[in-house]
């Protein structure tokens, strides 16, 4: 009926005027229109990706050339709503020619073709930033990299070409400028107002956006915080807009094991990459291009391969059609082949993790695991798992100053939704009390409050303990690398959601993460991380990723359940001996007036009992009524316990102290 | 000490003989006390178990008898550290009562120990039913009886008939008290009350204050030459010592007049035997010749009662029956149990005003003096 109706009508166009509108389309304009796929949705989120991309990049270079990372992170606000970003790291340095297709070219880099963990991998982050910038502001991506010592330091001011998908260079008449190592270099830097952290080879890239700065959940403070969680190796520099500046320290001085690249295992491969695979080839037979250009394929896995899909071993790869390259990749599929190496991936380490979230996330109990390493779709990739739990509220480390600062930065409409989107893991139940304990109107505008109700607010954040309407923290990592965002459309955060944490002592809802002053900490790590879009925001629902997630939330659940019990058990001792003291006085009072003893003097005696009765229960069983011994405590080396609780003897005595939780973990 | 010393020369100090051995019990109660926590001991009481399992029928004597079982209380021991320390702190209540020369109401004691726990906001006792199983716990660990420290109970129970008695100096004619009765106290003992002049026949016991005004206005006891006495309900201990001596001291029988269900059985059986709960004092209370009269399960029938006057038995009503039958002192009775098994087998009980149908004095000119005439009772 439609094509009646068209066809009736006067055509608008002739095919030859439609074909001549076709032209290639540059993978820099494509992306500078559709710039949400990488990151850059708002000028907020900009400035994140940007230092993001940046310190992966620096990092990823660092480990590999060998060298212990320290970052340099640099944001300065140039007025209205432009900023200038320095990144600068101690890496290796870039060669002179490398630099401008490293920095100017959209999908230029060294870690696409390759199968092995690290943190960047379609080569688009930092070139796209360096484009936004340019969209935004119309300045050039500036560069110094210098490789060594007595090498000179070579300047770039770079822009992309979006047509061409090409870089310009913009300086010394399209070659860049070398400047000279020692003191007649540090002259022309500060001439022409160049910044550099003195070291003998590195990077810096400024790059200047258009960005809005704001702290609080998503923002770069939060990023280089997570980073620092996951990277214990990296010393971070950060300088705020407001020129404060803050170092987070290494708390490991080992660089993580150096992961091995390794060739695609044949599960991992589909028909159309197996087909161009067989084209490319430059080997004589099959079966050496079998063998050759996978992992995990012998001289006898090959002959079956081959000998399943009816091929000659000895035919050559180039001339395979396409129907029997059909029959190679059902033949790969039925045949049993062993698992890729995994030696490929580089975890963090339970020991690692653990202090990495002790240095950052302040709690009472700390635990961790890692995965043996699994594979999807032939990509081998290994789970690990940390947990922190107690610890004051975000809401609770805030000073009067910063709060202060928060509140002008803040563009939430209302004081509630302020406290929700600043602080992490509150949530609606935490705010509203505490807005309810500040007295303060819930819909007051943060950034118009008083002095007088600032302090109220700040005094009510201090007192309010928000832990019961608290929500887990989730700090999602791929290969290291902070997922701020999309947490909801993350595989990690379903996973979380399905474990069922009510059975190790959490409150937990179906369908939503579950309550507690709880962090959690998930690395996934993959020569591969299969991310929902190239913002790499996200992690796709494999099922076997999935069931990995699971298993090790599972365990660190079972940790924290042990721990919760036991703080539970204590609880109950403390009470019970809360009981005594109680009545201990009464008693006391009834027997003097009863035959005249020294009231006192009792009231010690019985104290005294009492103490050695409690101690005595303290000991003796766990809650699955096994006997517990003191010894038993911490063997578990991935288990971090920070006790704080306070004293509750109103005397104390040696023997007071032993009584105090001195118990310990049994496995269940 | 200087507390004490205080109380002792403002209080009245005449200590009477029975009052310093109430004292020594209670002294030593203390001391046990302080030697266990001097030891580094967790202190406990050893309180005679007040249940049915813990006591023996002695059949010579027929009386109940508290037997050896105890219950451990602990102060070291979550369950019953309070009770531990409400124990000790009734004791101390008493001592001073005994102290002072002074009694009080269980419920005056209750107030008097009643205050919040010292740093906390919890009360020493929460209401009075927290109050008064402690101080029953009391009365069996230093075998003295609740108004041997100095307490009493809510009096219950009127008498009246040809009685003169002397109550705390007040002579009393019992014979001429109106309406209304002599108000039995709950202390009853010879130092306060004593009988001074006695014609009376026999003593009948009515269950409640309906039916003894129904006797009184029809002056039974003056027909029949009797004294006629109510325990409103349950008798009070008062009401059972004056029955004990009323029998023991001036050889009078009982009969005893209660309803017809598992409830008056067991006011029978306390009055006759002794409570189950406070054994120790059945030999100062049990009465062992008191008499059954009535209701019998049998008089629906003999006495031709309407059907309108029944009440359909319980759950509990007919569970308690059984109980009851199994009594030693009734298990081997057999009328006691063919009442019993009537009881069940009618399926109804009765109450003593069940008789007013046929009659508003049917009860006090037909059913008992027929009787007592008759010697038909349960024995």
């Amino acid at each position: 009926m439609s094509t009646a109706a068209a066809s009736s009508r006067k055509r608008r166009r002739s095919a030859e005027q439609l074909a001549a509108q076709g032209r290639d389309i540059s993978v820099s304009e494509f992306f500078a229109k559709n710039r949400h796929l990488l990151g850059f949705d708002n000028p907020r989120k900009a400035l994140l990706t940007t230092v993001k991309e940046a310190v992966d990049n620096s990092l990823d270079a660092c480990e590999e050339a060998g060298i212990l990372p320290e970052i340099w992170v640099q944001i300065e606000s140039l007025g209205g709503n432009r900023y200038r970003v320095s990144v600068q790291d101690n890496g290796p340095g870039i060669l002179k020619k490398q630099i401008p297709l490293v920095f100017g070219k959209l999908l230029y880099g060294s870690k696409f073709h390759r199968l092995r963990m690290s943190r960047g991998q379609q080569g688009i982050g930092i070139s796209a930033a360096g484009m936004y910038g340019m969209l935004t502001t119309g300045r050039p991506v500036k560069i110094i990299s210098k490789t060594g010592p007595r090498r000179p330091a070579h300047y770039y001011e770079i822009q992309i070409d979006t047509r061409r998908n090409k870089p310009e260079i913009l300086n010394g008449r399209g070659q860049g400028v070398d400047i000279p190592p020692g003191e007649k270099g540090r002259q022309y830097m500060e001439q022409h107002g160049i910044h550099w952290e003195d070291v003998p080879h590195g990077t810096r890239v400024t790059i200047e956006l258009e960005a809005r700065h704001q702290r609080g959940r998503g923002s770069v403070e939060e990023y280089l915080e997570q980073t620092a969680i996951a990277n214990p190796h990296v010393t971070i520099h950060y300088t705020d807009p407001d020129g404060q500046q803050r170092t987070i320290p290494r708390s490991a001085e080992v660089l993580p094991p150096e992961p091995k690249e390794i060739k695609p295992h044949p599960y991992g491969v589909e028909l159309g990459m197996l087909s161009t695979m067989l084209k490319q080839s430059r080997e004589q037979t099959l079966s050496q291009f079998l063998t050759r250009s996978f992992s995990r394929v012998s001289q006898s896995v090959a002959k079956k391969i081959c000998e399943t899909a009816g091929l000659s071993t000895r035919a050559r790869p180039g001339r395979i059609g396409r129907h029997e390259a059909e029959r190679l990749y059902q033949a790969i599929q039925q045949t049993r082949i062993q698992a890729p190496a995994t030696d490929c991936l580089a975890p963090i380490g339970e020991q690692l993790l653990l202090k990495g979230l002790h240095h950052v996330v302040p709690g009472q109990f700390y635990a961790a695991h890692t995965r043996p390493p699994a594979v999807y779709r032939g990509n081998p990739f290994q789970i690990e798992v940390a947990l922190a739990y107690g610890g004051a509220a975000p809401t609770r480390k805030v000073s009067r100053e910063l709060l202060e600062e928060l509140l002008q930065e803040s563009d939430a409409r209302t004081l509630r939704q302020f406290l929700i989107h600043t602080f992490n893991g509150i949530g609606a139940d935490g705010a509203e009390r505490i807005l309810k304990a500040s007295g303060l109107g819930v819909r007051k505008v943060p950034a118009k409050l008083r002095k007088a109700e600032i302090d109220k607010l700040h005094q009510a954040m201090q007192h309010v303990n928000p832990d019961e309407g608290q929500t887990m923290t989730l700090i999602r990592y791929a290969n290291r690398v902070p997922l701020q965002f999309q947490q909801a459309a993350c595989a990690i955060t379903q996973a979380v959601m399905n474990v069922n944490w009510r059975s190790y002592g959490l409150s937990h809802s179906r369908g939503s993460l579950p309550a507690g002053p709880v962090t959690v900490v998930v690395h996934v790590a993959s020569v591969w991380v299969p991310f929902t879009s190239e913002s790499k925001e996200a992690i796709a629902p494999y099922p076997e990723i999935l069931r990995e997630l699971r298993l090790a939330l599972q365990a660190v659940g079972r940790k924290l359940g042990m721990y919760l019990r036991r703080r539970a058990r204590v609880k109950q001792q403390e009470d019970r001996r809360n009981l005594f003291l109680r009545y201990l006085d009464e008693v006391a009072t009834a027997v003097s007036i009863l035959d005249n003893t020294d009231k006192d003097h009792l009231y010690q005696l019985l104290l005294e009992v009492a103490k050695r009765k409690t101690a005595e229960a303290d000991m003796k069983l766990d809650r699955s009524g096994r006997l517990v011994g003191p010894e038993e405590e911490l063997q578990d080396e991935s288990v971090l316990i920070v006790e704080d609780r306070p004293e509750l003897w109103i005397t104390r005595s040696s023997n007071g102290q032993q009584a105090h939780g001195e118990t310990s973990e049994t496995e269940d | 000490m200087a507390k004490r010393t205080s109380k002792k020369s403002n209080g009245t100090a005449r200590l009477s003989k029975q009052d310093r051995h109430t004292l020594a019990q209670l002294t030593e109660l203390a001391h046990s006390v302080v030697r266990a926590a001097e030891r580094k001991r967790d202190p406990h009481l050893d309180i005679p178990a007040r249940s049915l399992s813990n006591v023996r029928f002695n059949k010579s004597r027929r009386i109940i008898e508290m037997g050896r079982n105890t219950n451990r209380r602990h102060l070291f021991n979550l369950n019953q550290a309070k009770s531990y320390m409400q124990t000790l702190l009734v004791a101390a209540g008493c001592k001073q009562l005994i102290d002072q020369g002074k009694t009080t109401s269980i419920r005056g004691l209750y107030y008097m120990l009643k205050h919040t726990i010292k740093g906390t906001k919890e009360e020493t006792f929460d209401d009075q039913s927290e109050c008064d199983p402690v101080i029953e716990d009391l009365e069996v660990l230093v075998r003295c009886l609740r108004e041997e420290l100095h307490l009493y109970a809510q009096k219950k129970g009127d008498m009246v008939g040809p009685l003169v008695l002397v109550d705390n100096g007040d002579e009393i004619d019992c014979s001429r008290m109106g309406s209304g009765g002599y108000g039995i106290p709950s202390i009853v003992e010879p130092e306060r009350i004593q009988f001074k002049k006695c014609t009376a026949d026999f003593v009948l016991h009515v269950e409640k204050d309906t039916v003894w005004q129904r006797f009184n206005e029809d002056k039974f006891w003056k027909k029949h030459n009797c004294i006629l006495t109510h325990g409103g309900g349950q008798p009070p201990r008062g009401v059972r010592r004056l029955l004990y001596r009323l029998h023991h001291e001036l050889g009078l029988p009982i009969y005893c007049l209660l309803d017809n269900d598992p409830w008056g059985y067991y006011i029978y059986s306390v009055i006759k035997q002794g409570s189950i709960n406070l054994a120790f004092e059945s030999q100062r209370m049990a009465v062992p010749d008191a008499r059954y009269l009535g209701l019998r399960s049998k008089d629906f029938r003999e006495c031709e009662l309407s059907d309108s006057v029944k009440i359909a038995l319980t759950d509990t009503d007919r569970k308690r029956a059984r109980q009851i039958a199994q009594y030693p002192w009734f298990a081997h009775k057999k009328k006691w149990q063919k009442e019993i098994q009537q009881l069940l087998e009618n399926d109804f009980k009765l109450e003593v005003e069940a008789l007013i149908s046929k009659d508003i004095s049917y009860v006090t000119e037909v059913y008992v003096p027929e009787r007592i005439a008759a010697g038909d009772f349960l024995d």
